[in-house]
């Protein structure tokens, strides 16, 4: 789960992590509050979860489309217009009047704002965070992360910040550090100077560097986070460190202990079928641009589902891993999803059952056919556990289904479903 | 006998709630060997029993071990105190833990792989489908157990389910299983790939293996530079996710393209340079090893390995 940066600065300050002086504003009022404290000179930060900001366009909701074309065909373009032009999603101003003027389009219901990580649809604003300008002497480069191959945290650092870190790896791949993390020692203040060092920040400045990096990893462990990231960090002009920019990536899997993360959540930011699928108990679902809606159980067969589809000309409308389902009213709930996605065409259900058990699977499909009313052509293929009394149940009800035993014949026929009914439409 | 499991091997599970019980049952019909279970607290007293089978139920792991010389532990709690299991059976030195949970905290497997190093115990998990042998009926794990049959081909996958449609295609082909390996989807696992491909390589009776890996990370990548130093007898390999869009996770937390390094492509390419021979479609696991053993001159038809 992603929350915004003025969520992760205000977890940032109860640590012990230096952060500008500001605050997150949702409306005029509070704008006006914040740049009187903070000002007069303020930058005006965009709040959404995705990144390239202040390289982004805050435009009307019917331009997005067009804007986000714009930016992906020439990124090149767009490089350097950063905060101060007035269009992005990072503003300078200075004043309340002039502040207010660059706040108020942000926050319009009307807008987002697009960058090349939004999407199409560009995101909406969720509120700004509004902080005093920094005079900046140097940037840099800090992230915790989790390394797999070796189960622990690894710390990515670079004298080199307030850019992209894969692009200062791939052109400079020895300006970037990376610096493993014993867990059981953890990353105590004397680590973080040594690296302070390593990143070559002043004498006077690498005790409170490394107290900030110590900090940084508490938050990494207390929160349960997944990623922590500053990019930048800065000396200051007067010498002194300070993260300008945060992220903050939280592990889902630990929401049982930390009742903060649900305040923290913003539903706004997310996909709203992928929330309706989340609330139905779904596993996961994503929508995609095909035309064949997909029910799977397990993610590595949901992918290879799509895989086998597309090798067989066909495209997928969606990824959905259904988890292991054990209730028919899961498998309904699914299939309302699909069914009410437009672009859908032909359905093709593949469960290969191990913990999930087929049967109660074909029930469910049986229910959702009488129930939704399905009439897009439905391909089922089942196996595994009870895989016997699951094509029983489908055959017993009558229903207008056409099944398959193997993966490949099964992907064929409901390519070939989709295909035969977009063929139809389109004579219609 | 194959890799990780035996005939020696002594069941215990921990974990005996519903899905647990529903799943031990199954193992004991399949005709593995259930040695004890470990639930504080177990509702059904201090026995479980299943039609003819029964085993004794302690309150923790230590006891279970000391009693019955269990060797091998299943573990069906769930997430919040899935940690916490492993950590017992790695206390109680268990040789083989195998943890079956989906949604344990990343930051609790750092604790796990942490205490790993310093032990002689080997974790297959978490958020995997288990372990299966067929030839010596152990069951650690929730496969569906009719899809299964002995044989000689090692199968290991990050994915479940996969690890279920690759082996009914080996079965259909007339191809049996030594053993198959899920070693599990999430960030961090216990055994990874390479350390199941070297036991294979290093197992009389696996002749060739199926790899099945899926994009993100670089699991396959390291999988791909064991084959290629060492790995003698032929891989045929999977990778799923070739069609996903970037950026976006697949419900596998490991499964988001991040980087060139994480697609299905740049996986195969490593793959592909080490020696597997590539199967792109996921229906075509089962002809291509077919082919593959073929080849090789090690295809056995069905029921040969049951005369070992």
């Amino acid at each position: 789960m992603n929350i915004h940066e003025y969520q992760a600065k205000e977890i940032f300050r109860r640590h012990g992590v230096p952060v500008p002086g500001g605050g997150a504003a949702a409306t005029e009022a509070e704008a006006r509050a914040l740049i009187k404290e903070h000002g007069p000179d303020v930058v005006i930060k965009a709040q959404v979860h995705a990144g390239g900001r202040g390289k982004g366009r805050v435009v009307k909701r019917d331009r997005a489309s067009r804007t986000y074309n714009d930016l992906t065909r020439e990124p090149e373009r767009h490089e350097g217009q950063i905060s101060g032009r007035r269009r992005g999603g990072v503003r300078l101003a200075s004043g309340v009047e002039d502040g207010l003027k660059e706040f108020r389009p942000l926050l319009d219901k009307d807008n987002r704002l697009v960058s090349i990580q939004t999407g199409p649809e560009g995101a909406p604003i969720s509120a700004a965070l509004i902080e005093q300008q920094t005079s900046i002497a140097h940037e840099y480069y800090f992230s915790i992360q989790v390394d797999g191959a070796s189960g622990q945290p690894l710390i990515i650092a670079s004298a080199e910040g307030g850019q992209s870190i894969e692009e200062v790896n791939r052109t400079n791949p020895r300006a970037v550090l990376r610096i493993p993390v014993d867990p059981v020692e953890g990353f105590p203040a004397f680590r973080g100077r040594t690296l302070a060092s390593q990143l070559g920040l002043p004498s006077a400045a690498i005790r409170q560097a490394g107290d900030m990096f110590a900090n940084l990893y508490n938050v990494f462990t207390e929160m349960d986070a997944s990623l922590v990231e500053v990019n930048p960090f800065v000396l200051t002009g007067e010498g002194t460190v300070l993260a300008i920019d945060g992220k903050v990536g939280l592990d889902d899997n630990a929401s049982f202990r930390h009742d903060g993360y649900e305040a923290w959540r913003d539903r706004s930011q997310e996909n709203p079928t992928e929330i309706e699928a989340e609330e139905a108990n779904i596993g996961s679902y994503i929508k995609l641009d095909g035309n064949i809606g997909c029910v799977v159980n397990g993610a590595g067969l949901a992918m290879a589902t799509m895989d086998t589809l597309m090798l067989h000309g066909g495209e997928p409308a969606n990824f959905l891993d259904i988890g292991t389902v054990n209730r028919k009213d899961r498998v309904v709930e699914a299939l309302r999803i699909i069914v009410n996605d437009s672009d859908v065409k032909a359905i093709f259900i593949n469960i290969f059952g191990g913990l999930a058990r087929v049967d109660i699977v074909a029930e469910g499909v049986v229910d959702a056919v009488n129930e939704l009313k399905i009439r897009q052509p439905l391909v089922v293929r089942l196996n595994g556990s009870n895989v016997e009394e699951g094509r029983r149940v489908l055959h017993d009800s009558g229903i207008d289904v056409q099944t398959a035993d193997e993966l490949g014949d099964a992907a064929e026929l409901a390519v070939q479903a989709a295909a035969k009914a977009t063929r139809r439409r389109s004579r219609n | 006998m194959s890799i990780l499991l035996n005939n020696r091997t002594r069941l215990m599970i921990q974990g005996l709630g519903n899905e647990g019980q529903n799943q031990i049952r199954r193992s004991l019909d399949y005709g593995t060997r259930v040695v004890a279970g470990v639930h504080p607290g177990f509702r059904g007293g201090d026995t479980f029993t299943h039609d003819d089978h029964s085993f004794p139920v302690y309150p923790t792991v230590a006891e279970a071990v000391e009693q019955t010389q269990a060797n091998c532990s299943i573990i069906y709690v769930p997430a919040p105190g899935a940690a916490d299991a492993i950590l017992e059976n790695i206390a109680a030195d268990v040789p083989l833990i195998v943890c079956i949970t989906e949604g344990v905290p990343v930051h609790d497997m750092i604790r796990v792989r942490s205490a790993l190093a310093d032990s002689e115990s080997k974790l297959i998990g978490p958020n995997c489908p288990g372990i299966i042998q067929p030839a010596s009926k152990c069951r650690v794990g929730i496969h569906p157990p009719d899809v299964f049959m002995p044989g000689n081909v090692g199968v290991v996958s990050r994915s479940g389910t996969l690890v279920y449609e690759a082996v009914d295609q080996l079965s259909r082909a007339g191809i049996g299983q030594s053993t198959c390996v899920g070693v599990g989807g999430d960030p961090i696992i216990g055994e990874q790939q390479q350390a199941i491909l070297r036991r294979f390589q290093n197992d009389p009776d696996s002749d060739a293996v199926v790899l099945i890996g899926e994009i993100g990370g670089l699991a396959e990548q390291a999988a791909a530079a064991y084959i290629k130093r060492s790995m003698t007898k032929p891989v045929v390999a999977f990778i799923a996710g070739a069609t996903a869009p970037p950026g976006r996770r697949m419900g596998h937390a490991g499964a988001i393209i991040e980087g060139e390094a994480g697609t299905a492509e740049a996986k195969l390419a490593a793959l592909e340079d080490a020696g597997a021979v590539i199967s792109r479609s996921p229906a075509e696991i089962g002809s291509t090893m077919r082919r593959v053993l073929e080849e090789a001159g090690k295809y056995q038809p069905p029921g040969a390995a049951e005369d070992k």
